[in-house]
């Protein structure tokens, strides 16, 4: 048990939750969460919008507070655990976002964009480090590439300087085996730490998660409660068990970690992930877990079977960033079933 | 003429049998096939023909050769048909492949013995720019399914004599300051070009290392081991075997060659690597032996002619992947090959 | 009816610049004179070769050479050349259409303001998605005073989006909403590039989110009907994929891209309508010079 690595854990509660939060945020909210966060000895903690840096927008829903207040007001509350920030380049640019970023005292720069596409990373992360700080990159919605594609393109990121890689999971649709042989394959071949970031869409965000820890990550994701998009990720709380029941060395205070879930239970009240048959079907397609929420609206106006629009997106192998697809798909789907008594054209 | 033609044909329907559910994913599609009037070239298009017409597959082929219209002449019983169209020109300077084209097959490389001793630039040239300019023209299509590429066993450098097979994952030693290696290194320079294709723009590219074969349509004039005996054999022998007949080879039948590569362009893993030949050893005294005694009176086989000195190399290739990922075997023994391809040639030369 | 047609150059071989030369020979008002670059053995020069048009690996002294017959030259180099190359066509008197994101001239797209471009030296083209988005935030703009946020969302497929653009994304983000504030008379503007790898690959889609306090939806649909109608003149592939709508506070209005594949596939929407809308600049002036 001596030989187990030492696990940076990232707490991404206060980025993946706004997906579950509808982007609605408070800094009351941020200060308390990340004080929290600091106590439990977190590594990381992540804030902004659930899309990461800049990417308030009509397409995936606006913040409530804008993300320099989010990222000051949380810096505040840290002296050990290290502020981060998710960067999707096409959402965020350099000069608007990540330089604003960095003026505001964020320390890890995680540089994601779709699995098979690493080389729209190379600017962004290539900046970061030339300003001294710390760049990751991160492999979104990576069940959808096999493993030999995921590791030429976490090369790719780590020739352009990134110190980490993190696969995600961001449909939650990985079954521990994918982990293992993914995660497997990265940890053997990559120069820099491997993590992974689960979902919990088919209820395996902890078996997935031990599967990457065994499969030789050394970085974990997780939310407190599992305060993310769709079903939620892998819970802290349990995270922390886990690391400590398998005696993975790591930077928790047991019982501060654990009270983070009580912390996420009363700060965000509602809004806790649950997994339902909506969730349920984003895993089952594959689609981004973040869409579950705009599905449902879309669903709704539409009059049709919110599962049937996960189905479709998944049938057309969108991506994260793709919720306009939504209404489309929800407007041909509502055509297609003329029968429907709900069906209300919207054109 | 006929009953040579009547021979392949036989072969072609043979090879696929009843496999023809492992090349369903080619029905009704166009196929693009660079080289295609070589060796393999022909023995595609024969499988092709017989899909069409025994299988209804519905394939459309476009064959790219320097020497498409003479192939069209010479061989009318491909060259005329309807699902076939020729267009000739140089590999090295193809820029645009017909827009609906799913699959496509690059077979286009100098692989005469006696150019890499005289020319060897433009071998160089052709086996690795042509490769590039093909993938990139391959980028501009519409829905790009497949490219396979033709590599060769050679890029494995030596084969330790003490080592029976080598799998996908052995590399052997090459020397690029030696211009003997020039179509060995033609031939990795290709790969490494595929892999870029791979790696930039996502092109599912499947590369297959033939090694040695034999069959109709073969030239005789080019100075491998098998041909040389086959032509020396047809002209009344004697053969003559420079070293002491213990080098080992291993031999392919083309018709299962030909199958193979369609197996591989319907079913291969993009960014997979395949080796394509038999995996049974035979050293060339056998060989001498299995083809001399189709001959009456038998001709004699010398051996030791050459240098002392010279060792006795061996090259044979494990294709358990492509036994076990794409379930191919090998249908026609090497015996059966080396009969089949005597009585072709004795059939042509009848004419 | 014979006339003579007005003699173009196309600068930049590449796939854009190929492009361009097979809608250029299909104008009945332009005339490609030169084709020019600098690796005579691009596949773009070789293509140019087989239909026997001039070229020339002299890039910009080619056309300097021939600068008698050319009155227009499309730059699909790179900004950084095309900084050079700007002075040097308006001293040589060489009307410049610049596919490029250096923005020396003015931005234009042929359905709003094909006009007050035509005597301009130098326009630019913005950028693909500018050119899809633009003329949609123009519509909404003069359907609704009030439009205070205007975003749009192009998805385009893995490979269509060559080095240059995935090295660029940050221009072509800025270079498009900048688009979008200049035409769509609003401050606040986002632009946001999605790249789908999903095979068979994915046409362009674009779409165009508004913030309008109270949205005047019947007569922005008949003014992005109009729009529509007067894009498809010149790049065909461009249709509605849903009609203007308000939708969790948001009007909404999707478009996609069919490319004409000329030379680049169809699903290179992308490309097709930059390179659409260049030669739509183009032959106005040409027919304003007869």
């Amino acid at each position: 048990m001596s030989t187990l690595p030492h696990i940076t854990v990232c707490d991404a509660t206060l980025r993946d939750g706004s997906h579950a939060y509808s982007h609605q945020i408070t800094l009351d909210q941020v200060r308390a969460y990340a004080t929290a966060s600091e106590a439990a000895g977190f590594s990381f903690l992540e804030v902004g919008h659930g899309n990461g840096l800049g990417a308030s927008s009509l397409q995936v829903g606006e913040s409530l507070v804008p993300e320099g207040e989010m990222l000051r007001a949380a810096k505040a509350c840290l002296k050990n655990t290290k502020l981060s920030v998710h960067v999707i380049p096409g959402f965020a640019t350099i000069k608007r976002e990540i330089v604003n970023a960095l003026e505001n005292g964020v320390e890890l720069f995680r540089i994601g964009c779709h699995c098979t596409e690493a080389d729209v990373s190379q600017r962004h992360i290539s900046y970061v480090r030339s300003a001294g700080h710390e760049a990751w990159g991160v492999l979104m919605m990576s069940h959808m590439a096999p493993a030999d594609v995921l590791l030429e393109e976490s090369k790719k990121m780590q020739s352009y300087g990134a110190q980490g890689i993190v696969l995600m999971d961001s449909a939650g649709a990985y079954f521990p085996k994918d982990v293992t042989e993914k995660i497997g394959l990265l940890a053997e071949k990559l120069e820099v730490p491997v993590g992974f970031h689960a979902h919990d869409n088919l209820g395996l965000s902890i078996a997935n998660s031990l599967a990457a820890l065994e499969a030789g990550a050394k970085i974990i994701d997780g939310t407190a409660k599992g305060f993310g998009a769709g079903a939620g990720n892998a819970p802290l709380e349990l995270l922390a068990a886990v690391l400590k029941q398998r005696g993975y060395k790591n930077s928790l205070d047991l019982y501060k970690a654990l009270d983070v879930a009580a912390l996420a239970t009363k700060l965000f009240a509602g809004s806790l992930p649950d997994s339902n048959d909506i969730t349920i079907v984003s895993g089952l397609a594959g689609v981004f877990s973040g869409f579950a929420k705009p599905v449902q609206r879309a669903a709704k106006q539409l009059g049709v079977d919110p599962r049937d629009i996960f189905f479709e997106l998944g049938r057309r192998q969108v991506v994260g960033g793709q919720e306009d697809l939504i209404l489309e798909v929800a407007d041909e789907l509502a055509r297609r079933t003329s029968t429907n008594p709900n069906f209300y054209p919207i054109s | 003429m006929s009953r040579a033609i009547e021979l392949v044909h036989t072969d072609a329907e043979a090879v696929i049998g009843d496999r023809i559910g492992s090349l369903s994913a080619l029905r009704d599609q166009h196929l693009f096939i660079s080289g295609g009037t070589g060796f393999l070239g022909t023995w595609l298009l024969e499988l092709i023909k017989v899909l069409n017409e025994k299988h209804d597959f519905g394939v459309k082929v476009t064959v790219f050769s320097r020497s498409a219209r003479a192939f069209a002449n010479r061989l009318p019983h491909l060259g005329l048909e309807k699902w076939a169209s020729f267009q000739e020109g140089d590999i090295r300077y193809i820029s645009e492949l017909p827009r609906d084209v799913r699959y496509v097959i690059h077979a286009a490389a100098l692989t005469d013995r006696r150019l890499f001793a005289s020319q060897p630039g433009a071998v160089a040239e052709t086996n690795g720019l042509g490769t590039l300019r093909l993938l990139r023209a391959s980028h501009l299509l519409e829905d790009l399914k497949k490219i396979v590429i033709l590599s060769s066993g050679l890029v494995y450098g030596t084969q330790p004599w003490d080592r029976e097979r080598i799998d996908e994952n052995f590399v052997g030693p090459l020397r690029c300051d030696d211009v003997n290696s020039v179509y060995a290194e033609s031939k990795r320079f290709a790969e490494i070009i595929a892999q870029c294709a791979i790696s930039e723009s996502k092109l599912p590219v499947v590369t297959l290392r033939p090694f040695a074969f034999v069959g109709p349509y073969q030239s005789l004039q080019l100075p491998w081991a098998v041909t040389d005996f086959i032509r020396d054999s047809l002209n009344g022998g004697p053969i003559r075997i420079m070293g002491d007949g213990t080098t080992v080879r291993s031999i392919m039948y083309a018709a299962d060659f030909a199958f193979w590569v369609l197996v591989a362009l319907a079913n291969g893993r993009p960014r997979e690597t395949y080796n394509v030949g038999s995996p049974e050893p035979i050293d060339l005294g056998s060989l001498a032996q299995l083809i001399t005694q189709h001959f009456t009176p038998v001709p004699e086989i010398h051996t030791g002619l050459g240098q002392t000195g010279h060792d006795r190399n061996r090259l044979v290739p494990s294709v358990n992947r492509a036994k076990n990922e794409l379930g191919l075997e090998v249908t026609f023994s090497l015996s059966d090959a080396i009969q089949r391809t005597i009585a072709w040639n004795q059939y042509s030369q009848s004419l | 009816m014979s006339f003579k047609k007005t003699g173009v150059a196309i600068l930049g071989t590449g796939n854009i610049g190929t492009d361009l030369l097979i809608k250029v020979m299909r104008s009945p008002f332009l005339e490609c004179v030169l084709f020019a670059g600098r690796n005579l053995s691009s596949p773009g020069m070789t293509k140019a070769s087989l239909l026997s048009v001039p070229v020339s690996a002299k890039g910009l002294q080619g056309i300097i050479d021939h600068k008698d017959e050319i009155s227009l030259v499309f730059d699909a180099t790179s900004a950084e050349d095309h900084f050079k190359h700007a002075p040097i066509f308006e001293e040589l008197g060489i009307k410049a259409v610049d596919l490029t994101p250096a923005k020396v001239g003015r931005m234009c797209v042929p359905a709003v303001n094909l006009g007050e471009c035509l005597d301009l030296p130098n326009v630019n083209m913005i950028t693909c998605g500018g050119q899809a988005s633009i003329p949609l935030a123009y519509a909404i703009s003069k359907a609704n005073p009030d439009v205070e946020y205007i975003e749009t969302v192009s998805s385009i497929a893995s490979r269509s989006a060559g080095p240059a653009t995935r090295i660029n994304l940050d221009e072509y983000l800025q270079t498009t909403e900048k688009g979008l504030q200049f035409f769509g008379a609003c401050e606040r503007t986002k632009a946001i590039l999605n790249l789908n790898p999903a095979q068979p690959c994915v046409h362009m889609q674009t779409t165009v989110m508004a913030k309008i306090a109270n949205p005047d939806i019947e007569k922005t649909r008949e003014i992005v009907a109009t729009m529509v109608s007067q894009i498809r003149e010149y790049v065909p592939g461009y249709q509605l994929l849903l009609e203007p709508i308000v939708e969790s506070g948001r009007l909404i209005t999707m478009v996609r891209v069919d490319g004409l594949g000329d030379y680049l596939p169809k699903y290179a929407g992308n490309l097709d309508i930059i390179n659409c809308a260049a030669i739509a600049y183009a032959e106005a002036c040409a027919r304003r010079a007869k």
